[in-house]
């Protein structure tokens, strides 16, 4: 049953962030559009100068913008998950983060593929793709999946906002210009709970949760596919399609943990974001940082114990010369949320904030250790006298262009979350039903 | 008087020798500019003096002979009933570099870019290192060809490998796709491109164009008028033999061998067999070697000393 | 000694001469005065003989192809010289000439002739000159079967001062199949007392579509008669296959996709897309219904329906 009362109480809480924009948010916005420009600076280098600008060259052909390509649609997919089957499963603790969640999924697809875009050497033929694209690559496969995943969240989120904007457009306290309400009752469908407009919400809503799951696992393995099909030491793997996918729904959970931790902090959510949800999430981070450590065990195992020479030669310079960022990131990154969150004591808001951001570094070195070292260490070997085509080392523009994508995501987080409030009120001012209170208390005497 | 004679007779048995070679292009139906390797005669730098209607001298840049530029649509077709092949011979090979350099000058590449490139490769630690020149191999099973999104890469029916590189969009895919390290890039817009003024073609690779990828292509510009690649041509040792399978017949531009017979005689093999690409490029084991290893090393560039410093030969020898 | 074999020998230590006070006086530069230097190459090819004269200048960083010099090239026997006309140096460098074999050429003694191919010299450049001497020959390729074996026969016959026609005795034969890019060497044999010689095919090499190859026969870098080649064609050989499918084939580096890819690939989008015009259309409908019921604008309570 709808709750009026709770939902305008929700609605006031968050009215002020529609609102208003404070200071402080101007300072991050205005810091954050400073990165993006520098990052414009770098593109513009590497367009008029030509790729000879990044650390690229004839061996390790993918850099860093294939490992934030990755990175970025990992996180997408994550969000895409956790929504898709919070919204299915109907489950109560989910519903003040949903609204991330679906957001998470959304911008880091819009950005994700900006840095395929960058690593493109010529970037006025990129409609040859679609004129002449060959079925038979898997990049015409991802570009197919990319768009088709773009559109199916696109609509999983209007979905999923509909009822928030109808409550905005007929909330008349809001003290919004009239531009802005005319967006809301524009975009609102004349949504007006009509028990039929209901029915056929829920209908959809479930039909696109299915799909983006659906859509969310199969584009992350063909992601996986352009790696696994080479015939490159490292990449030629079995497991690379499954352990995409869980390596990307797990780094989206600690994005998740982030993004929740923010906004509680920034819109003061402490009543709605409780600690419980961050134990919930943090559970799930568990659950994926086992799965993602006996996937990674299982594929370096392998490759080690059959001491291929080949293979051989990729794991010793594993060992060798990314010693550290493989440790930090097979080892530390698996083992921290699972002694933090295994331990009862150590539950805290903050440790599971702090190793959610653990999990988000360590993934991205596992994604770095994933694409360059098997470039490195090629059947022929790399007989070169010049450094940097022997070995790859990012440069300026190349890190440049990876701050100001990230810098491009919080700008877009926090847009949104001046658009429609960050977390899902028409969910929340729903009164839960008996069986799911149940529920919740189970779930409360289990963290 | 004898030894005149002598000197003539020996003289006389060189031209001799140059009108046959000659002839034979005549018969076999080929251009007048039949292939031929003179030893005596260094080919690099070789430019044209033009006499002018005023007796002046004018030296003009030298087109390395190669037939007109086909087009972009007529390079997707091969030469007819043609399937090309090449065999190297590891047992002659001393890292002269005169492939790589005849290569890089005919397809205007700068001294960055290598299409042949020549590796010291050593088996296992107690076998010998040998020097290995690897061309493009044109494999049958082309996985690069396999992940192009936008089909710039293509096999044609004579069994070459070209890129178009007016559809190529630089994604790369086909560098990661190719076991051997084939291909190359060019990450700038090197000046050397600009070297070339006639139209592009696939079939010459040339000139290149910045953001895209390019490779060793068996020069079919040379082939259409009986001509070897340059890097066949310009072999001191005649390490390189190029022909058609089905001919059963390959030559280095002095001699001429029967395919089946040099492959089973010299067990030739292909490299990375396994790999299941099946190249067109055999290898002929370095058995009997004329040269040791050593000579690979004699008056070479410290640039290129330096390539093989962590080599198991360069560790030993502390190049 | 003959006196055209004299004349000769004083030719070539002229040109030597000539070439070493030319090239003492251009030691660095090649823009004051240049001596080109002629390779001369003759073949006698059925009933033609090429002449080709290669005019270059040989420097220090290479060798450079003289190109639109005119070479004169002429014949001489005992008693006359017979101009056989001029050809233009190509790119290469490469004067060439074709001679009917029926024209009327000057022959000595011995039934030789002595061939010469003379730069004249224009501007900067020095003329230059080159001799060569042959004895008019042919060949001529026949073939025979006998039980199941293949044979080449090859006759070679020369011709005197007198224009009589007689067999060459024990001279090397060679016989080739012409390739791609070469000649193939299939056998060789030794003339016998009546000039004619056999050689075994016995390889099974591919001829062109109709399964003809061309055979030659060769008497090389002879003395007396110079470079002597005859040719004739057989269909002995494995006709030829050409690639180009009617249809080209399916395969992952084929222009066309597999069909069972094609059909997954259409599958899945058309699954994945019919979804989402289901969606689509709910959100249409929820507008439709509530333009059909524009009278409850404050009812923003949604009655959650489970």
């Amino acid at each position: 049953m709808e709750n009026k009362d709770t939902k305008e109480k929700l609605l006031r809480e968050f009215a002020p962030q529609l609102e208003k924009t404070s200071s402080a948010t101007l300072v991050w916005i205005l810091f954050l559009l400073g990165v993006i420009a520098w990052g414009v600076y770098a593109f513009v280098a590497q367009v008029t100068k030509g790729h000879i600008v990044t650390g690229m060259r004839d061996n390790v052909v993918w850099g860093i913008y294939i490992v934030n390509f990755i990175f970025f649609m990992g996180m997408s997919y994550a969000g895409a998950i956790i929504s898709g089957t919070l919204q299915l499963f109907r489950t109560e603790w989910r519903k003040p983060i949903i609204r991330m969640a679906e957001y998470l999924a959304i911008i880091s697809l819009l950005i994700g593929p900006g840095y395929i875009l960058l690593c493109i050497g010529r970037l006025d033929r990129l409609h040859y793709l679609a004129l002449f694209g060959r079925i038979q690559s898997p990049i015409t496969w991802d570009v197919i999946a990319i768009s088709t995943d773009i559109f199916g969240c696109l609509i999983f989120l209007y979905l999923s906002i509909l009822r928030d904007i109808a409550s905005l457009r007929d909330f008349s306290e809001l003290k919004i210009p009239a531009w802005r309400k005319k967006i809301y009752s524009m975009l609102a469908l004349g949504y007006t709970g009509l028990p039929e407009q209901v029915k056929r919400l829920r209908r959809a809503t479930d039909i696109m949760a299915t799909m983006v799951i659906a859509i969310a696992i199969i584009v992350y393995s063909v992601l996986a596919w352009i790696f696994s099909v080479t015939l490159q030491p490292g990449w030629h793997s079995t497991i690379f399609g499954p352990y995409f996918v869980i390596a990307a729904v797990y780094s989206g959970t600690g994005v998740l943990i982030i993004a929740m931790w923010v906004f509680r902090k920034v819109y003061r959510l402490d009543q709605y974001i409780t600690r419980k949800h961050f134990v919930a999430m943090g559970v799930l981070m568990v659950v994926l940082a086992a799965l993602f450590g006996y996937f990674t065990f299982s594929d370096y195992l392998t490759k080690w114990y059959g001491s291929e020479k080949n293979d051989e030669s990729l794991i010793r310079i594993l060992f060798t010369e990314y010693y550290w960022p493989f440790i930090f990131s097979n080892y530390v990154g698996v083992l921290i949320p699972l002694l933090v969150i295994g331990i009862p004591k150590l539950r805290t808001i903050t440790n599971i904030t702090l190793s959610a951001l653990i999990v988000i570094v360590a993934l991205w070195f596992n994604r770095y250790l994933i694409v360059i070292p098997t470039l490195e260490s090629p059947y022929l070997p790399i007989q070169d006298s010049r450094p940097e085509w022997a070995n790859y080392a990012g440069t300026w523009v190349e890190y440049a262009l990876m701050a100001a994508g990230v810098a491009l995501f919080c700008l877009m987080f926090t847009i949104a979350s001046k658009f429609v409030p960050v977390m899902n009120v028409s969910e929340m001012s729903e009164t839960p039903k008996t069986e799911s209170s149940e529920l919740f208390k189970t779930e409360e005497s289990l963290l | 008087m004898e030894d005149n004679n002598d000197n003539k007779k020996g003289s006389r048995r060189q031209f001799l020798k140059k009108g046959l070679i000659a002839g034979a292009g005549v018969v076999a139906g080929g251009s007048l500019l039949a292939a031929y390797v003179d030893k005596s005669k260094p080919t690099s730098g070789e430019r044209v003096k033009v006499l002018t209607t005023e007796g002046e001298l004018v030296e003009v840049d030298k087109a390395l002979i190669h037939s007109p530029r086909v087009s972009i649509e007529e390079s997707h077709k091969g030469i007819p009933g043609r399937k090309f092949v090449m065999v190297i011979d590891l047992a002659k090979c001393k890292n002269a570099r005169k492939c790589v350099e005849a290569c890089q000058k005919g397809h205007h590449l700068p001294r960055s870019q290598e299409f042949m490139k020549v590796y010291l490769l050593q088996d296992s630690e107690k076998s010998a290192p040998y020097w290995f020149p690897k061309p493009c191999f044109h494999c049958d099973n082309p996985l690069c060809v396999s992940v192009c999104p936008v089909g710039a890469t293509y096999k044609r029916s004579d069994g070459i490998v070209l890129i178009d590189n007016e559809r190529c969009i630089g994604c790369k895919f086909c560098m990661t796709g190719c076991p051997y390290s084939t291909r190359v890039f060019a990450w700038k817009d090197y000046p050397e491109y600009a070297d070339d003024k006639e139209p592009y073609s696939p079939e010459a690779s040339s000139p290149g164009k910045e953001g895209t990828v390019s490779k060793c292509d068996f020069c079919p510009d040379l082939v259409r008028i009986g001509k070897l690649p340059y890097c066949a041509q310009n072999c001191p040792m005649g390490v390189i033999y190029f022909g058609d399978i089905d001919e059963d017949t390959v030559t280095n531009g002095s001699e001429t061998l029967r395919f089946s017979e040099l492959i089973r005689d010299r067990s030739g093999y292909r490299y990375l067999e396994v790999l299941g690409t099946r190249p067109s490029v055999y290898y002929l084991p370095p058995v009997e070697r004329q040269f040791p290893v050593e000579s690979g090393f004699k008056d070479l560039e410290e640039s290129v000393k330096n390539r093989f410093k962590n080599t198991p030969y360069g560790k030993t020898h502390k190049l | 000694m003959r006196t055209q074999n004299k004349i000769r020998i004083i030719f070539f230590f002229l040109l030597c001469f000539c070439k070493l006070v030319t090239s003492a006086q251009n030691k660095k530069d090649s823009v004051t005065e240049i001596t080109p230097s002629i390779t001369f190459t003759y073949l006698n090819s059925n009933d033609t003989i090429i002449l080709t004269a290669n005019i270059f200048d040989k420097k220090e960083q290479g060798v450079f192809a003289i190109k639109n010099a005119v070479i004169e090239f002429s014949a001489s026997g005992d008693k006359e010289t017979q101009n056989l006309g001029q050809a233009k140096a190509d790119e290469e460098g490469n004067a060439i000439l074709k001679l009917p074999v029926a024209t009327a050429i000057p022959k000595d003694k011995d039934g030789k002739t002595t061939y010469t191919a003379k730069f004249n010299g224009k501007g900067k450049f020095q003329p230059a000159m080159e001799t060569f001497s042959a004895k008019l020959a042919r060949i001529t390729v026949n073939f025979s079967k006998e039980d199941s074996l293949h044979f080449i026969l090859v006759t070679a016959t020369q011709v005197d001062y007198k224009g009589s026609v007689k067999p060459i005795q024990k001279e090397k034969v060679v016989v080739y199949v012409p390739r791609l890019f070469t000649l193939l060497k299939i056998g060789e044999t030794d003339l016998d007392e009546a000039g004619t010689g056999k050689v075994e095919y016995t390889m099974k090499l591919v001829g062109d579509s109709l399964g003809n190859i061309m055979v030659l026969a060769r008497i090389e870098e002879n003395d007396k008669f110079g470079n002597v080649q005859g040719q004739s064609s057989i269909s002995w050989g494995i006709p030829k296959q050409y690639y180009l499918a009617e249809r080209p084939t399916r395969e992952l580096w084929t222009p066309i996709a597999p069909i069972w890819m094609i059909v997954t690939l259409i599958t899945m989008l058309t699954g994945v897309w019919a979804h989402y015009i289901y969606a689509v259309i709910q959100l249409i409908k929820i507008k439709q219904i509530s333009k059909k019921n524009p009278e409850n604008p404050e009812n923003s309570g949604f009655p959650h329906n489970q």
